[in-house]
């Protein structure tokens, strides 16, 4: 039996004549775990969609166990023995563990008592901690990620696609999730998964393919790479020095104070916050998960309420607001941009030119009652070619895009209203390297021109490269702050814990 | 009625009028140790203010005006009432302001006799004095409710009596160029306005020749006190205590401050302070003084000491500090000569001096 399990020869992928992949030559060893890297829009998704018969080749074949196969339907896939774990998860919510496990395989009658044993059977020959009679809803994103791979095994895949698994967990998730894939790969499973962050491919994977503009690039042991050869090969260029690589040597001085957040309250959450932001700054805000820096700078936005009962207060351009909803927040000038952009960001299925245009209109007082097509698609055009948001056409759905262009929609929809304070909750979360430069430099002109910027990362190097002062929150408030020139990892990694 | 059941709402939900938050100590007022590394060059029994007239420093110690030569001091003149403000003139005279009631004007720091004096009656607790337009002096009038050792009790009964007055030196006519504010205490001439500390409201404010008033720094985490000017632009401003929720608590609870005013010693009041940590008596506010062994800055301070640099439009551009586990608490006066800065700490009765070199180093350590 051949060493390989799955292979792809000469693959290509046309959209409307556009090549999203070209001759790709790509193949998987069994029992390997393979990490598939490349910038926003290089091909790893439709390469991966095409293994899970989501689509089709337009040329080129596919090869199972040294088999031609073209898999037409996920369905299909799945009897081939190859599942794919997708990035937001294709769970239904309101079910339980065990209802979503044996979704598809339902008979005649079902007896749910026998399914809930079954389920709970397999669950613990995985070694998975998870309740199968939990709703999928109040699972975490570690724990829905272990029902969608314990699908995969139930289905006696042989073969499992993740696509950017890592990107909603924490650390302690993810250090959770590795272990997983290693114990997958460990029953002979082989494993694909595209990641952004480039450190999980170096640790977890046996191989590493890099792709870039649709073709591919390279193919070689994770031994054999370092960070900076990845980063050359998926953008053709060295990135090094203007991606987190170099250490500030000024930093802007503070404007007014745009913003104050007084003795801020939002249990259990948000702990007695008090911070300020000023304008021409970026004030990159630190902290672990569940350090309250998401939560404090919702309510600013009026996404989330403060407490009922001495919430605190948020002073804006020095007058005290509260707003129960965003629109009026929006109207005061505050943008926020989300950290999960699949899910608050935009309208998938809206194009990219509407969905930029419904930021605008969230300023303006009470809407309009009758919307324009013709300045959707102007106000759209603008910003597209400003933030240089790669579309086939205004038209094309925001689903459709890379997930940096995608989160460039996101930002674009705030920037159109021409906001003083701009927060950016974990602007390059899912992002590539390439689109990672751009925002950053969009962040570092937005500060320039004036405006109160705001970085929440839990990205170390990313606060350090933006910010001009740091601060560090811990359960539930700021108790540090850093000017960007004092600033080390250590010292911000120091006050975020202890 | 609708006031009355919207005060009663605020005072319920904690929100409007009845919040009880106070700002961070961030950006520029980001908290560092310059002023408890500060060389302490001398221990006074009372200092109040201090004044230069680019060559000399003058210190008011109680009753006695004293001049710095070095280290050395030697006594100008004795009052026979405390010294409350201080100012050196262009002319080369110098004034000063007795007991909060009377302002006298020298030729010389060692003239014989006065000049001129002027003790309107309406004159209640002068604490700052500078050098006006045309011959006047500028002077603020704290509060006509109480007389400046009592500052406390304005600020517990919140006073809203100040007020920013212009003494013309030869004719003793006095002007009220501002009243009704929340204590005046700190003058500064910026330009044609005058810059005016107003504490009970932690800001500075701007007031034009005109008479109109415009916030220039608000919502300060401090009691903001005396303003002088900076040799390279702008101006230093004194705090002399830090603000904290729970004075922010008792500032609203009106019945609650009565009973404390009226029933226990103004030393043990839950107020702001120029020192701490003299009697187990005084009131602590409960929360982490201490994290992993370090007295942490946002740990709430009984005394405090802050000097905050502005540029020449009034905006912050950094802090000097001595922390709640300092000692150089209670700066109620500065001025800047020779490359250094001279700051009143009152909570232990310092003089301090700080090399601008100095600061700049610690800026940027």
């Amino acid at each position: 039996m051949s060493d390989i399990i799955l292979a792809l020869r000469n693959a290509t992928k046309l959209y409307a004549g556009v090549p999203a992949i070209e001759n790709v030559d790509f193949e998987l060893r069994r029992g390997e775990i393979h990490a598939l890297v490349g910038e926003n829009g290089a091909g790893k998704s439709t390469l991966t969609k095409v293994m899970a018969g989501v689509v089709t080749l337009t040329s080129g074949t596919m090869q199972v166990n040294g088999a031609d196969v073209a898999p037409r339907t996920p369905l299909e896939a799945r009897h081939l023995g190859i599942a794919m774990v997708f990035q937001e998860n294709s769970l239904v919510p309101t079910m339980t563990v065990a209802q979503n496990l044996f979704l598809g395989q339902e008979r005649f009658y079902n007896r749910l008592r026998g399914i809930y044993i079954a389920a709970q059977q397999f669950l613990q020959s995985l070694n998975f901690d998870v309740t199968p009679t939990a709703t999928v809803e109040l699972l975490g994103a570690a724990k829905k990620q272990m029902v969608e791979i314990a699908r995969a095994v139930l289905h006696e895949a042989k073969v499992i696609i993740f696509d950017e698994p890592t990107a909603t967990l924490t650390p302690e998730e993810k250090k959770y999730f590795f272990d997983l894939v290693r114990d997958l790969k460990r029953r002979g499973v082989s494993i694909v998964f595209i990641s952004h962050a480039l450190e999980e491919a170096l640790i977890l994977a046996d191989r590493i393919t890099i792709l870039r503009d649709g073709k591919h690039v390279v193919t070689d042991d994770a031994a054999k790479f370092d960070r900076a050869r990845i980063v050359q090969a998926m953008v053709g260029r060295d990135l090094s020095n203007t991606l987190y690589g170099l250490r500030k040597n000024s930093v802007r001085p503070a404007g007014a104070r745009v913003l104050t957040v007084q003795n801020l309250k939002m249990a259990p959450m948000v702990r007695n916050n008090s911070l300020s932001v000023f304008a021409g700054q970026i004030t990159g805000v630190f902290g672990l998960v569940g350090a309250g820096r998401t939560e404090t700078f919702k309510v600013v936005a009026g996404v989330l309420k403060r407490d009922f009962f001495h919430g605190g207060e948020v002073i804006l351009h020095d007058k005290p607001v509260r707003y129960r909803v965003p629109a009026p927040a929006v109207r005061a000038g505050i943008a926020y941009v989300t950290e999960d952009r699949k899910v608050e960001g935009f309208f998938e299925t809206m194009s990219v030119s509407r969905n930029i245009y419904l930021g605008l209109l969230a300023k303006l007082p009470g809407g309009r009652f009758f919307l324009s097509q013709r300045e959707a698609g102007k106000v759209g055009k603008t910003w597209v070619d400003k933030l240089r948001v790669r579309t086939t056409g205004n038209t094309m759905k925001v689903v459709e895009l890379s997930g940096g262009n995608q989160q460039k929609v996101v930002i674009a929809k705030s920037l159109v209203q021409d906001p003083d304070l701009i927060i950016f909750d974990e602007p390059t979360r899912g992002v590539d390297v390439g689109a990672i430069v751009e925002i950053h430099e969009l962040i570092q002109r937005l500060a320039d021109e004036g405006k109160a910027v705001v970085v929440i990362s839990s990205y170390l190097p990313e606060i350090m490269a933006l910010s001009d002062r740091i601060l560090v929150s811990r359960q539930g408030k700021v108790v540090e702050e850093f000017s960007a020139l004092e600033a080390t990892e250590e010292k911000i990694m120091y006050a975020a814990v202890h | 009625m609708i006031a009355a059941l919207k005060g009663f709402a605020e005072r319920f939900l904690g929100r409007g009028d009845a919040t009880i938050t106070v700002p961070s100590f961030d950006g520029a007022l980001k908290p560092n140790q310059i002023l408890a590394k500060a060389e302490t060059i001398g221990q006074f029994d009372a200092p109040e203010d201090l004044a230069t007239d680019g060559k000399t420093l003058y210190l008011a110690d109680g009753a006695a005006l004293l001049r710095l030569d070095g280290a050395a001091t030697t006594e100008v003149r004795h009052f026979d009432r405390a010294i409350t403000a201080l100012c050196c003139l262009p002319d080369g005279g110098i004034a000063v302001a007795l007991d909060g009631r009377e302002v006298q004007v020298f030729a010389t720091p060692s003239a014989a006799s006065a000049t001129a004096t002027v003790s309107d009656p309406s004159f209640h607790a002068i604490n700052a004095l500078a050098p006006g337009p045309l011959g006047t002096v500028i002077a603020t009038d704290g509060s006509t409710a109480r007389p400046y050792p009592q500052w406390t009790h304005d600020l517990m009964e919140r006073g809203r009596s100040g007020r920013v007055l212009s003494i013309d030196i030869a004719s003793g006519r006095v002007r009220t160029l501002a009243s009704g504010l929340h204590y005046a205490f700190g003058v500064c001439a910026s330009g044609e306005a005058l810059l005016v500390s107003e504490s009970w409201r932690h800001r500075v404010i701007a007031i034009a020749p005109d008479g109109s008033q415009r916030s220039v720094l608000d919502n300060l985490p401090v009691y903001p006190s005396r303003l002088s000017p900076a040799a390279s632009g702008g101006f230093w401003l004194t705090a002399f205590a830090a603000r904290t929720q729970l004075v922010e608590f008792v500032l609203r609870e009106n019945a609650y401050r009565r009973r404390m005013m009226n029933e226990i010693d103004p030393a043990y009041w839950i107020a702001p302070k120029l020192k701490s940590g003299q009697s187990f008596l005084e009131p602590m506010q409960g929360a982490h003084i201490k994290t992993m062994g370090v007295v942490k800055p946002w740990a709430p301070p009984r005394s405090y000491g802050l000097i905050i640099r502005l540029n020449a439009e009034g905006m912050p551009l950094y802090a000097l500090h001595s922390r709640v586990d300092g000692v150089n608490h209670g700066i109620v006066a500065t001025v800047e000569m020779d490359g250094a800065l001279y700051a009143i700490a009152k909570g232990p009765g310092r003089l301090l001096r700080a090399p601008l070199t100095m600061i700049e180093q610690e800026l940027h350590a």
